[in-house]
């Protein structure tokens, strides 16, 4: 309604110019960004021998589908993806719940522990105990590695996405609990009936973060469910293709008999194939979680 | 902010201690909704902090390491550390590249996200949002990689600088230690200002369209509408996130400048993340590493509660 | 419908977890076993019906659950060793030292011995005196039977595998087919060579000579200049084995070294070296070579494998590479006339391969499979595969066609039919078949005197009969007996790592530095780089040298 409001209105000479100029700008942006894209497509539909030579732009110079065969041909793949997408899922809506409802808790500013909980939360970006002490944290005394959970138990919660519900949340009128609470309606009523229902655009792109977060890690895979290839995420295996390419950093203290058998790089189309495969499943999410987040909410309708 | 709500703030600070209690007691709803991740956290973020004493222990020995002697040498670690010059190269290098991201990161991100904002047409918006963030997605390998060949001798922003008469001879970027924090920051801006967009853009939707429709009857031109009313409305999430950016500063990654760089621009690509893993994790001196992360720690919390507090003088949002 | 969003949130979450709970049950069974297995470098799993792990189910009962190497293998083994969780065939690759220091590993001696495992004897007895070592308490050790380097027979050369000053082959055939044998011959013909075809037929421009320096490959820019004094590989010293002292020096400080660096200061202001090459990565480095428009690099063979299968694929191979052993011309060793060494006898690869960590209760197990593994049979099998799948046996000749060959290149096809992941890593034999039925035959196909006579296609052939050579590795002299020591990179240098860190950061920077800079600032620039790397090697150059010693009394004092 806002935006008809304002086409309605004669248009004056910038009113013509500026989109026209806009318009040109984010289409060269769009260029730029899509190149590295494109042309990583370009690479895995291309035939691996041939990439080695490099120069390939926009377009395979010899077309072939073999790095999707072999790839496709792996069954792993398939597991990886299943633990990949349902760990994801399962992140998502576990981050969604438990951020939410503190992000509301700690933009109340009557809350008395308000800011003790803020500051404990906020240092954890910034202090960090080093990786073993971590490890054996959710190793030893969880117990956690070479099972499912070390995927979702250590991943529920991140103070950044935090920050983002709560000065959203921050952002919205405080008449609106208020007017909830007069009513009779407790904290826990007022944020699942009134706020997280205006919290939909920065759900969505919270959800979006954990998510492609979630999706990306190959971390966890390597430090806890390295030996269980049943538990292996997309990424880990993607990871791992990349890593054949940089080889150990003294892989020259070895003796060439088992050089020649060891550095055989994976072909650069493979690299490629599966960064395309790994990255689809995204393209698909995303124009559900942007509809909420590009195109926002009517809120004017709600403030009533 | 409402006056009921005023009123129940300034109850545990006039009070004593039994009234911070019963505030407490009445407020169980928001503390079911937050003390269980502060147990969270300190399971999970405080309990390993124990490994902070491993700064300063003896970790160079493996035979001894693993039979569980690790001798307190005091400080010894951060000594040796702080004697390093290269250290204190690695300090700069990580502190310029992170003020030339967070400059080029914010500012391009602000600036997509604005002129995003002014798209009419949602299919057109919606596919360049969709576009922009799409490099997100490549790894660090492909991406230096591609931006090896694009800055090459001969490659393509050589060819045309030198098309437009801009250079004689084809500059050296990637051999040159001057340029090696520009090519960081540029990179980064490419790989990630259509994701850093997202947050912006999604802070835009909560703008009230009241404004921007007060403004039009205002007579405001499309200028002074961004300037009064999309910036104003994504200030808090501009200032929150400048202030935690702020806290980072001594992390600049190391994936970046460990592809792009080499030999010759090893002055300045080294960051103190490269520093502690040829120094510190490659020769499991868990204790120069520990060393190394204390420090970053301790500075990202002065620099944090530093910027936190200025940001509270000037009457801005706080993070805390 | 605010509630229902809410309890459909809710819903989700808690379906979700529910019909994930099978995942948290991780059952062992006990029978046949599962062997955990970690290997120090990046892998792929094998295919679920690879017919080689199926065979050794069925004899051995034993199945594998392989972990490679995804990210920091120091950081990595580091986790293994303060979490204690070892596997049981456990891999460090190039860090073993680390684990064998951090007392992962059984002492394997108290499993092997000529009665009970005589195959595994007889495969370790010969190298014994360089794999025994002493424990502190000066007790007899053997952690890790090496992966490669035990051979039977006489040494295999067919090709340089190893490091080498590469040229093209049209570079040489367009000299009419001459001998090169010092730095300043080989540079004068590509110069000769770029004078009068400065551009390949598609225009591109000839590159002089390329020096790869990413990351660890950097030995390409650093470590020549031991081979031009006529040594084989000995990472980065220069050890004098003329005299039982065993003379180590760091070699890039000494004025010698600065011959080297200053005729490539030369070459680059001639042109022959693009300043590109110091900041190219792998895979530019590969394309560039892949195009053929690389005259000559120093490389080590299988370094740049791929370029080759690309060149040959694409029909060029007149720009393929022959390797050639350098040495300096006398006018830079004071006249010295210097014997040229590239070639080293075969080198055990000590502390490379599986050991067996402490915590697996399957050590017995695992030696005896390794025991019957060294049988002819199961070595046929894991070299040359299935009799009449992967190869056919004529009068006595194990042979492939050229199709069952090439499988061997192709990763799917491997995962299928050979279990490397496991015997990559596992004590094998190598060299040649001594008894049975198929002796005198090569246990490695691609060392069978039929196959590599078949493999060489016509422009090679033709090639090399402009020199009245038979294979490639006559270009260079034969193997020099293997030195008292073995090879000085396989020394373990941890109680100097910060210095020898050091030592290569100074290198890698200022080795580029010095080959671009003006020719009248070299000396200076020389001068400063000197002054600048002389603690760390001499830190290094003064510990290698005394390791040298402590790993040559080992072979010598048993003699």
């Amino acid at each position: 309604m806002t935006t008809t409001a304002i086409q309605k209105r004669p248009r004056k000479h910038r009113d013509v110019v500026f989109p026209t100029v806009n318009a040109i700008l984010l289409v060269v942006l769009m260029f730029v960004t899509l190149y590295p894209v494109i042309n990583t497509v370009a690479y895995s539909f291309n035939e691996g021998t041939d990439a080695v030579r490099g120069g390939i732009g926009l377009w395979p110079r010899v077309f072939s589908l073999k790095s999707y065969e072999a790839i496709m041909a792996d069954s792993a793949v398939y597991q990886a993806a299943w633990i990949s997408a349902s760990k994801t899922v399962i992140i998502t809506l576990l981050n969604l719940f438990w951020t939410g409802m503190l992000s509301f808790a700690l933009s109340r500013k009557e809350y008395v522990l308000r800011r003790f909980i803020t500051l404990a939360m906020v240092l954890t970006m910034y202090v960090n105990a080093g990786l073993i002490p971590n490890y054996l944290l959710i190793s030893k005394t969880l117990g956690l590695a070479k099972s499912y959970w070390v995927y979702i138990i250590p991943t529920m919660f991140s103070c950044f996405n935090m920050i983002v519900i709560r000065t959203y949340i921050a952002g919205l009128p405080d008449a609106l609990v208020e007017s909830a609470r007069i009513d009779g309606a407790g904290d826990i009523r007022i944020y699942w009936q009134i706020i997280f229902p205006l919290c939909m655009p920065v759900m969505a792109t919270v959800a979006l973060f954990v998510a492609v977060g979630s999706w990306n890690s190959w971390f966890d895979t390597h430090l806890y469910c390295a030996g269980q290839k049943q538990l292996h995420s997309l990424q880990y295996l993607l990871k791992m293709k990349l890593a054949t390419t940089q080889a150990s950093a003294n892989a020259a203290k070895t003796s060439t008999d088992a050089l020649k058998s060891t550095t055989q790089t994976t072909p650069v189309t493979i690299r490629c194939a599966i960064t395309v495969i790994s990255t689809v499943p995204i393209l698909i999410v995303y124009p559900f979680l942007q509809k909420y987040f590009v195109t926002g909410m009517a809120l004017g309708s709600v403030k009533g | 902010m409402s006056l009921a709500a005023k009123k129940n703030a300034s109850g545990p600070a006039t009070g004593n201690k039994s009234s911070f209690f019963r505030t407490l007691g009445r407020q169980w709803q928001l503390m079911l909704m937050s003390v269980p991740i502060l147990l969270y956290v300190l399971l999970f973020n405080y309990f390993p902090m124990w490994g902070w004493s491993n700064a300063f222990m003896d970790y160079t020995n493996m035979k001894n390491v693993a039979k569980g002697i690790t001798p307190y040498i005091g400080l010894a670690n951060f000594e040796w550390l702080f004697s390093r010059p290269d250290f204190f190269q690695a300090i700069r290098n990580t502190l310029a590249m992170s003020v030339i991201n967070l400059v080029f990161g914010t500012v391009s991100s602000i600036v997509l996200a604005v002129l995003l904002n002014e798209v009419r047409n949602r299919g057109f918006k919606r596919t360049v949002q969709t576009v922009t963030y799409l490099p997100h997605f490549l790894s660090m390998v492909i991406v230096v990689s591609m931006a090896q060949n694009i800055f090459a001798s001969n490659g393509p922003v050589n060819a045309l600088l030198m098309n437009l008469g801009l250079t004689k001879d084809p500059i050296f970027w990637l051999g040159e230690g001057k340029y090696f924090w520009w090519l960081v920051g540029v990179i980064n801006v490419w790989k990630e200002v259509g994701w850093n967009t997202i947050i912006y853009i999604s802070a835009m939707t909560a703008i009230d369209p009241c404004l921007y429709e007060a403004a039009q009857i205002d007579g405001a031109g499309r200028f002074n509408r961004i300037l009064h009313v999309t910036l104003p409305g994504i200030r808090s999430t501009f200032v929150i996130l400048l202030i935690m950016n702020i806290g980072h500063l001594l992390e600049a990654g190391f994936e970046i400048q460990y592809l792009l760089g080499s030999g010759l621009t090893m002055d300045w690509s080294r960051t103190i993340d490269i520093f502690v893993l040829q120094y510190g994790t490659e020769k499991l001196n868990i204790g120069v590493a520990t060393a190394a992360g204390m420090f970053k720690s301790v500075v990202a919390i002065v620099l944090l509660l530093g910027a936190n507090f200025l940001a509270n003088r000037l009457g801005e949002d706080t993070l805390i | 419908m605010k509630k229902l969003i809410a309890s459909v949130l809710v819903l989700a979450m808690l379906v979700s977890v529910v019909s994930l709970l099978p995942f948290a049950a991780t059952a062992d069974e006990l029978e046949p076993i599962t062997l955990t297995v970690f290997r120090g470098d990046p892998g792929d799993q094998p295919a679920e019906d690879n017919k080689i792990y199926k065979l050794i189910e069925e004899k051995f009962g034993v199945k594998f659950q392989f972990e490679f190497l995804a990210g920091n293998l120091d950081e990595t083994l580091g986790l293994k060793i303060f979490g204690q969780d070892y596997p049981d065939l456990f891999d460090g690759g190039n860090s073993a030292d680390l684990i064998i220091s951090g007392g992962a590993l059984v002492n394997l001696l108290d499993y092997i011995s000529p009665e009970k495992t005589p195959r595994l004897w007889a495969h370790i007895e010969p190298q014994k005196a360089r794999l025994i070592e002493k424990d502190e308490n000066g007790n007899d050790v053997l952690y890790i039977i090496p992966n490669y380097g035990l051979t039977d027979g006489d040494q295999i050369v067919n090709e340089v595998n190893g490091p080498a000053f590469f040229i093209q082959k049209q570079v040489l055939a367009w000299a009419g087919y001459p001998q090169i044998h010092t730095l300043n011959e080989y540079f004068d013909l590509i110069e000769r060579f770029i004078a009068e075809n400065p551009t390949d037929k598609n225009g591109t421009p000839y590159i002089g000579f390329d020096i790869l320096c990413e990351d660890w490959r950097h030995f390409c820019l650093i470590n020549p200049v031991q081979h031009l004094m006529g040594r084989p590989n000995d990472g980065e010293v220069l050890i004098d084995v003329s005299t039982n002292d065993f003379h180590t020096e760091t070699f890039i400080d000494k004025p010698y070294a600065k011959a080297y660096y200053k005729k490539l200061n030369e070459e680059f202001q001639k042109g022959l070296i693009s300043r590109d090459t110091f900041v190219m990565n792998y895979d530019q480095y590969i394309a560039q070579l892949s195009s053929g428009t690389v005259l000559g690099m120093f490389d080590q063979t299988w370094d740049f494998g791929n370029a080759t299968a690309a060149l040959k694929d694409a029909g060029m191979d007149e720009n393929t590479y022959v390797a050639l052993g350098l040495v300096y011309d006398p006018e830079y060793v004071d006249g010295k006339v210097i014997e040229e060494h590239y070639v080293n006898g075969t080198v055990p690869n000590v502390r490379r391969g599986f050991g067996i960590s402490v915590t697996s209760p399957y050590a017995e197990r695992i030696v005896a499979m390794w025991e019957e593994m060294l049988s002819n049979e199961w070595q046929l099998l894991f070299n040359w595969g299935i009799e009449g799948e992967d190869y056919y046996v004529e009068n006595g000749r194990l042979l492939m066609t050229e199709e069952q060959y090439n499988n061997r290149n192709d990763n799917t096809w491997k995962l299928q039919n050979r279990a490397l992941a496991f015997w990559e890593s596992s004590p094998k034999k190598q060299g040649w078949i001594m008894d049975g039925p198929y002796a005198g035959n090569a246990w490695d196909p691609a060392n069978q005197p039929e196959i590599v006579l078949g493999l060489m296609n016509a422009y090679d052939q033709d090639f090399l009969s402009h020199y009245g050579f038979s294979k490639f590795a006559d270009f260079v002299n034969p193997p020099i007996e293997l030195a008292p020591y073995g090879e000085a990179w396989q020394i373990d240098y941890t109680p100097v790592d910060v210095e020898h860190t050091d030592f290569l950061n100074i290198q890698d920077q200022r080795l580029p530095e010095l080959i671009m800079c003006a020719p009248e600032e070299f000396d200076a620039k020389w001068d400063a780089f000197v002054e600048e790397i002389t603690p760390s090697a001499t830190a290094f150059g003064d510990y290698m040298q005394k390791a040298v010693l402590e790993e040559a009394a080992k072979v010598l004092g048993n003699e």
